[in-house]
């Protein structure tokens, strides 16, 4: 598919974040595993070391540790603005997991797609938009519309 | 037609699917292809295409909730230092209270047992109102002192109007702590939860604290606002010519500057506003009258200070958090 067909966005901020205070937007993570499956024995080597620790460095993020029977353990986390994002944790690591928690926490929910300008400016121009007479002197002579031309 | 089909095709699948449970009542699993899963899934389809998709469901009745968790969290992401007990009662609407109460006794549980011994959020709700419409107030006047009373008071109302108010609660979390009887909760219970929750934050960490939140979530939401968008003036060049003739100023004359292609279907003409023969301000614009218009609008957001290349809105974080920046600074 071409570049243009993609879905795509403006780089914005959810309520222009940061710009009075920084607000984490992760506001709920769970993380499902299973108790005795294979596939989840990095999430239980995270959940007995880093977990804890995790919550600890974020108060503003709650998690769910939540054993389930299932063969696909996943992270779910819900932003701020209501998105809800599922990152299926398969067969990964302690450390792995522990980085792939940074990156959602860093996030600010939003759809991550195509951004179409890699800058943003709430002013776009200081001097005004550019018209065909700008930087021209005023005229001198008199200016009369044309009214007979025009109608 | 259709619901009749559904019904009847509903009634086979319940049937066969009854004769076979019945069937295999003895046995704890059926090891062959299940015909009847076919009829089933169709069943399923069809019902959804014709009813929709289920309501949605309130954040508080899913998997993974524990309410006074959420609510910590929710005063520790904003870095407020909230009473949890003021700002649990933010969140309990008086609707929620009848409707809670309906449920009970329609459960049949006693009013004596069942009494809910929770206060609604009505008298926080009130007093943030009071202190947001103040406080905004006071900022519009300190930012623009020459704006007159309308404006600040529409700069105000378009800030606390359930548009702008919905819109920052819905990304601030709060439509899932709210407690409301129905499930999207409505814009205007939104509304008096968000304001409650500046009560609650003004009752636990006073005046300050507040203004700061005010600023940093709802002050911010003017970035990138046009004063006109915000403010409708019906006929600009009349405000223009009261508010010259208050500072005793020669009356605006409006002149015609620049003109291009008025024989064409988009012409461009540039009015220039000239009071005491110094220009106030130009304005573009398809016909006379609108250029006019434009330059006179351009001419009051100019007096007003609210032009578009103003100085930006003071948004530094308050002293609080430079403390640990000095700190690290002198540490190293």
């Amino acid at each position: 598919m071409t570049a243009r067909g993609t879905p795509s966005r403006f780089l914005r901020s959810v309520l222009q974040n940061g710009v009075g205070r920084y607000v984490c937007q992760l506001k709920r993570i769970s993380i499902i595993f299973s108790k005795n499956a294979q596939s989840s024995l990095g999430v239980r080597e995270f959940i007995e070391e880093g977990v804890v620790d995790y919550a600890r460095k974020n108060p503003g993020t709650v998690v769910y540790v939540s054993p389930q029977t299932c063969r696909i353990p996943k992270i779910v986390a819900e932003y701020l603005n209501g998105n809800v994002r599922e990152e299926i944790i398969t067969s990964k690591t302690s450390p792995q997991i522990s980085e792939l928690l940074t990156k959602l926490t860093n996030q600010s929910g939003l759809e991550n797609i195509r951004i179409r300008k890699p800058f943003h400016t709430d002013s776009p121009s200081i001097q005004g938009q550019w018209h065909p007479f700008t930087n021209r002197p005023l005229s001198v002579g008199p200016i009369r519309p044309q009214k007979q031309e025009a109608e | 037609m259709a619901s009749g089909y559904i019904l009847n095709r509903g009634a086979l699948t319940l049937g066969i699917h009854c004769q076979r449970v019945y069937r295999n009542v003895t046995l704890s699993q059926v090891r062959e292809k299940k015909r009847w899963m076919k009829a089933y899934t169709f069943l399923m389809a069809k019902k959804l295409k014709l009813e929709g998709p289920p309501p949605p469901k309130p954040r508080s009745q899913k998997p993974h909730w524990d309410y006074h968790t959420e609510v910590q969290a929710f005063s520790t992401r904003l870095h407020e230092n909230f009473s949890l007990e003021l700002l649990k009662t933010a969140f309990i609407n008086p609707c929620y209270l009848k409707a809670e109460q309906e449920r009970r006794q329609g459960l049949g549980m006693e009013l004596e047992t069942s009494a809910l011994l929770l206060k609604n959020n009505i008298q926080l709700s009130a007093k943030g109102a009071v202190f947001t419409q103040s406080f905004l107030t006071d900022w519009c006047r300190t930012n623009f002192p020459s704006l007159p009373v309308e404006g600040v008071e529409s700069i105000t109302g378009h800030i606390t109007s359930a548009e702008v108010v919905t819109y920052v609660a819905r990304n601030l979390g709060i439509e899932d702590l709210t407690m409301s009887a129905e499930s999207p909760v409505p814009d205007d219970v939104l509304h008096s939860t968000f304001m409650a929750v500046i009560g609650a934050l003004q009752e636990s960490s006073g005046d300050e604290r507040t203004g700061f939140f005010l600023r940093d979530f709802l002050v911010t939401q003017l970035i990138g606002k046009d004063l006109f968008d915000m403010w409708t003036v019906v006929n600009p060049m009349g405000l223009l010519v009261e508010e010259l003739s208050k500072r005793n100023a020669p009356l605006p004359e409006p002149r015609l500057i620049r003109s291009a292609g008025t024989s064409t279907v988009l012409p461009l003409y540039f009015v220039g506003l000239y009071s005491d023969k110094k220009l106030l301000a130009q304005g573009p614009g398809e016909t006379l009258v609108a250029a006019e218009e434009e330059a006179a609008r351009v001419a009051l957001r100019k007096l007003y200070g609210y032009n578009e290349n103003r100085k930006p809105f003071d948004f530094s974080p308050q002293q609080m958090y430079h403390q640990p920046l000095i700190q690290s600074v002198s540490s190293l």
